[in-house]
């Protein structure tokens, strides 16, 4: 049994490291350690409750609307505020636009670059992957930047700035859109569209978002038509390498439902178990935070009551992330858990055979953004002009309530407890903090722990690429999940 | 040095850029610092002479808003020139090395460049229980960075992090967050504030550093005088209703439609100095006043601790400028001619100087 140390990770969100024991060449166990601690938990208590709405966004630069869409959830909900359509849209189509950066953002910048290394020289399609892919030199990012800076002006027409964006409240958004701005909207919601039928795909976004089983996968990965596209170059060569097979997760997968603006959520929620193939409801009074393997001091573990306080000196703790229990069990979030448990057919097909992997991960990503920008049309022509985006600030009651939500990357909690007009706890369960969750009281580890285990090595050791495929298939975003 | 070191425009020429790119980088560089009519001719002279300057960004204890902001500057050719012509050499958020590797690469310019280099920081040091809130490749970030600082020509300090602290050094600052100049004390630090910083801003700053060689001029507070010399509230395209008092009263209400002043739901604008009404954001499509909600000072110190982000202005003591916010509205009642006076030079093209000049060099 030798022991590697991977990291610092370059090419993800933050500080990541992963301690990896290995026996024959094969991962035995792994503990993995979110390195960074900044105390948002610590700074919003004593607040003006308002004022987390600036502040939360500033966990994460790549993330920072979903942050808001937590805090305005749990501000409303506390508040009992319901903003009208325009503003719920607004809304919508700012996170889904930022989603969905995220999501190309991981497959074209974070994820494929690493099938560029020379120990892939050899295989069939390593010349078109690394002409494309390669980290600064290959033509892929040239294409999606700019594509992505025009998705982002979303959120400019919407919010003014991203990321970091202030116009998102309790009450809706807080300008309405004139004739222009709408048009401008669809503009750039259209530009999406080419960019992904032209680029990404190679297709229609309709054939894309009615793909439903592995067979149609397949040909999709090879038809004249669609082979050319880099979602087909990525199929090919995830089939070659079975990435199927690799990063396993049997754990059960999660999703709190996203995108409710228009009423009827367009993902619904809830727990989907690989073992029964069944999807229940999920219990939030059943969420709890364990902090065994944190440098936290123990507490209450609902994070309604919880605290954070630090206590740097545990022997057994190594991390600063928290680990996320449901039910006392730890779960997978993520695009592929949020299409698994909405039931796409597609994703169900993906996890069905021994549960989630490296290429279900990477194709749900990629699958949803279809979904998502197909929405994203719907929305951006449902905006009534003239009609109210946002109604005023009341005083915030006391209470306490939970915004649930689900980011790019997973499920995104945030529990509020407001008392004398200020925030008197507030604590946060990010999506990285469920899948990169250190191990709990039991000894249960999270779920990349468990689904590094088993990821061939070989002599390559921390240097192999089969260990990066898998912690970046979760697209972590490591600020986010120690805050 | 052994041999000679190459230029940007020899590393240019052989990633396949044409001649004719590069000299429109030229001109977009130099319009986009103010540099006047020989400008091009200027950035193009010391781009084909100057040793390539090699940049090292590293990151501290922050959320990477500054990086995400950076790539997605307006720059039509930021793709190609200032990602891998002008060359990060070492950046983990977007480089190609891993770990240890990625560590080598740090250590390599460090000794090769010696005196050298260009430092950009992102984010800051914690300071509390030796720097283990922020552990990067084993160490604390504290340390990393004031190595690297020591052999470095200069330090670029991105963002509210690195050059104020941020909401991370917001009370109770539980890890003792810190701006980088707390702990790196014989170098010159250029910072450029804001949260994010502007895109076009950041590759302004870069773009002239790498270019000459040296910093832009400062003024007191370390800020370039290009881009922050003015407030928001000077430049912004509602300040007509500022003057006249026409005011937002509630989000989205008759005023706000009408594009009235936020200063009554607690905007920054006035103290607030950066180029946001100017340059703007996402490529100059808007900004957060444009949005409907007022600045929060977000390229300000302590902008996180000075009361509510929503309270007016009046309800903040110790801000320079106007003493108060009642003689805001005293002189701004007073001042109605003068304030159109002003907006009508709104659409000049901004003069970005250095007195010390590109052209001394």
């Amino acid at each position: 049994m030798t022991r590697l140390v991977v990291g610092p990770f370059n090419r993800v969100e933050g500080d990541l490291e992963v301690t990896l024991d290995v026996a024959d060449g094969v991962v035995a166990a792994a503990r993995v350690s979110a390195p960074m601690f900044r105390g948002f938990e610590r700074i919003l208590v004593g607040r003006p409750p308002g004022d987390a709405l600036a502040i939360v966004p500033r966990i994460c630069g790549i993330c920072s609307v979903s942050q808001s869409m937590a805090a305005v959830a749990a501000l409303r909900a506390v508040a009992g505020v319901v903003p009208p359509p325009n503003g719920a849209l607004a809304a919508d189509l700012s996170h889904a636009a930022e989603n969905i950066a995220d999501h190309l953002t991981h497959f074209y910048l974070f994820f494929m670059p690493d099938f560029c290394r020379d120990e892939y020289a050899s295989e069939p399609w390593f010349d078109d992957v690394a002409a494309r892919f390669k980290a600064i030199e290959g033509s892929a990012a040239g294409e999606l930047l700019p594509a992505r800076a025009q998705l982002l002006h979303v959120l400019g027409i919407i919010a003014g700035k991203w990321p970091h964006s202030l116009a998102f409240r309790s009450g809706g958004t807080t300008r309405g859109l004139d004739l222009g701005e709408t048009m401008r909207l669809i503009a750039a919601v259209a530009q999406l569209r080419g960019f992904l039928e032209r680029v990404l795909f190679a297709a229609p976004l309709e054939e894309v978002a009615a793909l439903s089983d592995r067979a149609a996968l397949d040909a999709f990965a090879e038809a004249p038509r669609t082979r050319n596209g880099d979602f087909a170059l990525f199929l090919r060569l995830a089939r070659d390498l079975r990435l199927d097979r690799l990063g396993r997760g049997t754990t059960g997968l999660m999703s709190y439902g996203a995108y409710r603006g228009a009423g009827e959520a367009l993902f619904r929620g809830g727990l989907y178990d690989p073992t029964t193939g069944g999807t229940g409801e999920i219990a939030p009074e059943r969420i709890a935070e364990d902090v065994t393997s944190t440098w936290l001091a123990d507490g209450p573990v609902h994070p309604a009551e919880a605290d954070t306080h630090p206590a740097v000196h545990k022997p057994e703790a190594y991390g600063w992330a928290k680990a996320p229990r449901l039910d006392g069990r730890p779960v997978e979030v993520g695009a592929l858990a949020r299409q698994v448990v909405d039931g796409a057919p597609l994703a169900r097909a993906l996890v069905a055979d021994g549960g989630s992997n490296v290429a279900a991960r990477v194709v749900a990503r990629l699958f949803e953004v279809a979904r998502v920008a197909l929405a994203m049309e719907t929305w951006a022509r449902g905006l009534e002009i003239g009609r109210p985006f946002c109604i005023p600030d009341l005083p915030s009651p006391d209470g306490a309530a939970a915004g649930l939500v689900e980011a790019a990357r997973g499920s995104l909690g945030h529990w509020v407890t407001i008392r004398n007009g200020e925030t008197a706890r507030y604590q946060i369960i990010a999506p990285t903090t469920w899948n990169f969750s250190p191990r709990d009281a039991r000894g249960v580890p999270g779920p990349l722990e468990q689904a590094l285990v088993g990821t061939p090595v070989g002599e390559r050791g921390a240097r192999a690429a089969a260990i990066q495929h898998v912690v970046r298939s979760f697209d972590p975003c490591m600020v986010c999940t120690a805050h | 040095m052994d041999a000679p070191r190459e230029t940007f425009y020899d590393v240019i020429r052989r990633q396949g850029i044409t001649r004719r790119s590069f000299v429109k980088f030229c001109s977009l560089t130099a319009a986009s610092l103010g540099l006047g009519a020989n400008g091009a001719a200027t950035v193009a002279h010391a781009l084909e002479t100057k040793p390539r300057i090699p940049v090292i960004w590293m990151h501290g204890l922050e959320c990477t808003c500054c990086s995400e902001s950076f790539i997605r500057s307006a720059h039509p050719l930021v793709k190609d020139v200032v990602l891998s012509m002008i060359s990060l050499d070492y950046d983990d958020t977007i480089m190609a090395a891993a770990g240890h590797q990625a560590d080598a690469i740090l250590q390599e310019t460090r000794q090769k460049y010696k005196g050298q280099y260009i430092l950009a920081v992102e984010g800051n040091p914690p300071l509390n229980e030796n720097g283990m809130y922020c552990i990067d490749g084993g160490r604390p970030f504290v340390e990393k960075l004031t190595e690297m600082a020591a052999d470095a020509m200069a330090v670029i300090a991105w963002g509210a992090c690195a050059s104020w602290g941020c909401v991370q050094a917001a009370k109770p600052n539980p890890t003792q967050a810190v701006p980088i100049d707390k702990v790196i004390r014989d170098k010159p630090i250029i910072k450029v504030p804001g949260c994010p910083p502007i895109a076009e801003v950041m590759t302004g700053v870069v773009g002239y550093v790498v270019t000459f060689g040296r910093l832009p001029e400062l003024d007191r507070q370390g800020r370039p005088k290009m881009f922050y010399s003015q407030r928001i509230h000077d430049k912004c395209y509602r300040r007509p209703h500022f003057d006249a008092g026409q005011f937002v009263e509630a989000w989205d209400d008759e005023g706000a439609r009408q594009g009235h002043c936020l200063y009554k739901m607690g905007c920054k604008g006035p103290t607030t100095y950066n180029a946001c009404s100017t340059t703007r954001w996402n490529g100059g499509v808007s900004f957060p006043i444009q949005s409907g909600h007022g600045c929060i000072g977000c390229s300000e110190d302590a902008f996180w601790d000075k009361g509510s982000f929503y309270d007016r202005l009046t309800n903040i003591s110790a801000f320079g400028i106007e003493a108060n916010a009642d003689q805001i509205g005293m002189v701004a009642a007073g001042t109605v001619a003068a304030g159109l006076a002003v907006h009508a030079g709104v659409t000049a093209v901004r003069r970005l100087t250095d007195k010390s000049g590109p052209h001394g060099h």
